[in-house]
């Protein structure tokens, strides 16, 4: 089943992630599928990102996690997640029985996390990996090694080491040059770009009770459609600076998104914080996508994507 | 069978029944909901879904009250009979339903699954009282069997569990009055069932975004609101 004209291949020299569609569900935002199977048929997706899987279970952050903002959310989630070895013996199983594509989403905080971690994807021959190196919402590790591309370019080439599929790397936006991080992901050895992870925010909402003030406030991640002309401004930066396959995020919700993200240089797309308000939203988007080609006389997506990108 | 899923359904009532207050009745294909479940509709307005304590279910017809609070509810006051909503349900695990002398303790809003609880107790059989808090009588929600105006309703239960033989409290409303719950059920040594709150994002149990803490065992464990609650045995819950 899926839809044959989305058929998408990225692909950097010799290394490839095929999948039967270019619309990716987001790390953190679609679980290990089990949850959202009430709701909707994935077999139209391209893939789904797992949640962020550490060495070790994480508990996550304390107090509150959640924080709506206009056309937005702010989350401090910190990386719950079931730990690698759960992940293998539980998670995995139902992903392989249900043929579901997925990218093995990895958090660390030191060098040695990550290279435990690719070994480990190698070992179960994981099709493919997303380095998280820009997780905003935990104290050590993670997000300073997706903000120095000397760091950077030294962790991914250790990852790259013990991992020979397909190789994303998933970057930040909290930076001032994120032409140079892409720089350094390509000279350490990954095979493909996502972006953006969320942007630090902080969430304010104070109320007067009539005798004194009283505030609540979280600081984490912004995600939704407030942030996509951040993405766009990011991914084309990343475009200019290398010729790795993108997959673009940040606020993608309808057709529309996605030509603009495939104009500003993407070739695959990632749905975060829109599938907690659709749950559908990832196969409604395969199908309007694959209608539009169809209705239009395009080939199929890349042929489409050529098309968009033509346009002056 | 699990019948859970992505509706639509018509409004097929909609009333103002105290101060900022609604009631709204929602005809849809939904099969079956428990007391204690939610549901969390599509408000176009706001980024997220908002969730909503399921107060009947009858006939395909789901009812929910709802107070004025925000831009969500605000959206859900302008519908009108004949509008059609988007909502995931039924969400959650309810009530687990036991034979025994209930209390029910709803306090503000949180007047709404206990209606539904009550109207389950009552066909089944089981001898149950209803007490309720608000803060002013025009906020007062009819349907319960004691209503306290003013002052917390944690003052009335000593009376009650004493006089009624209480064997099982239900509860639902703002978090000092949980957590009164959970202290009196550990005074008279009785169960208690709470259903908690907590902001949402996905409302499925995937965003791990309204997660509380939990004694198991021995150990502490994060269970999350809208997918293992949201009603939580009373002796479980870790306090913030």
């Amino acid at each position: 089943m899926g839809l044959e004209n989305l058929k998408t291949i990225l692909k950097n020299k010799e290394k490839t992630f095929e999948i039967k569609s270019p619309i990716i569900a987001a790390s953190g935002t679609y679980g290990y599928n089990d949850e959202f199977q009430d709701f909707i048929d994935s077999n139209y997706f391209g893939a789904i990102s797992t949640k962020g899987i550490t060495l070790e279970k994480r508990l996550g952050n304390e107090g509150d996690r959640i924080f709506e903002v206009q056309n937005g959310m702010i989350n401090r989630i910190g990386l719950e997640n079931v730990g690698i070895e759960t992940f293998i013996k539980e998670k995995l199983p139902i992903l392989k029985s249900k043929n579901i594509d997925f990218l093995l989403n990895i958090a660390g905080s030191t060098i040695e996390d990550y290279e435990k971690l690719a070994e480990i994807a190698q070992k179960y021959n994981i099709k493919a990996l997303e380095v998280n190196v820009s997780c905003p919402n935990v104290k050590s590790g993670c997000l300073e090694f997706g903000l120095n591309p000397d760091s950077l370019f030294k962790l991914i080439s250790k990852i790259r080491e013990n991992y020979n599929n397909f190789l994303i790397v998933k970057l930040s936006p909290n930076t001032n040059n994120i032409k140079l991080l892409a720089k350094a992901t390509e000279n350490g050895g990954a095979d493909c770009i996502s972006a953006i992870n969320t942007l630090r925010g902080l969430g304010i909402k104070i109320q007067f009770d009539g005798q004194k003030f009283i505030k609540k406030s979280v600081k984490g991640g912004l995600s939704g459609p407030c942030i996509k002309p951040i993405a766009l401004y990011m991914i084309e930066e990343i475009r200019n600076s290398t010729n790795l396959p993108i997959i673009a995020m940040g606020g993608i919700t309808k057709l529309s998104d996605l030509f603009e993200f495939i104009l500003a240089g993407a070739d695959a797309f990632q749905i975060g914080t829109a599938n907690f308000i659709k749950p559908s939203i990832c196969t409604d988007l395969a199908i309007e996508l694959s209608d539009f080609i169809e209705k239009n006389n395009f080939k199929n997506f890349e042929e489409l994507k050529n098309k968009i990108k033509e346009t002056k | 069978m699990n019948t859970k899923a992505n509706f639509k359904g018509e409004i097929i009532y909609i009333e103002k029944i105290a101060k900022d207050t609604c009631k709204m009745d929602i005809s849809s294909p939904l099969k079956q909901a428990n007391a204690g479940q939610f549901i969390s509709i599509y408000c176009p307005n706001t980024t997220l879904r908002r969730p909503f304590s399921i107060a009947n279910f009858e006939n395909h017809i789901i009812t929910i009250l709802f107070k004025l609070k925000g831009e969500g509810t605000k959206y859900l006051s302008n519908l009108k009979k004949g509008d059609y909503i988007d909502f995931l349900a039924p969400l959650g695990n309810g009530f687990t339903i036991e034979n025994k002398k209930s209390l029910l303790v709803g306090a503000g809003i949180g007047i709404a699954p206990m209606i539904f609880l009550k109207n389950t107790l009552n066909k089944k059989n089981i001898e149950n009282y209803l007490i309720t808090g608000f803060k002013s009588n025009e906020e007062n929600i009819k349907g319960s069997d004691e209503t306290i105006i003013g002052g917390s309703v944690l003052y009335h239960l000593d009376k009650i569990i004493k006089n009624k033989n209480i064997e099982i409290i239900y509860s639902c409303g703002p978090m000092p009055v949980l957590k009164g719950i959970t202290e009196l059920s550990k005074k008279y040594n009785i169960p208690s069932q709470i259903a908690m709150e907590k902001v949402m994002a996905c409302s499925i149990g995937v965003c791990r975004g309204c997660i509380i803490k939990l004694m198991k065992n021995g150990k502490v464990i994060n269970a999350s609101v809208c997918k293992d609650g949201p009603v939580f045995k009373g002796s479980d819950i870790i306090w913030d």
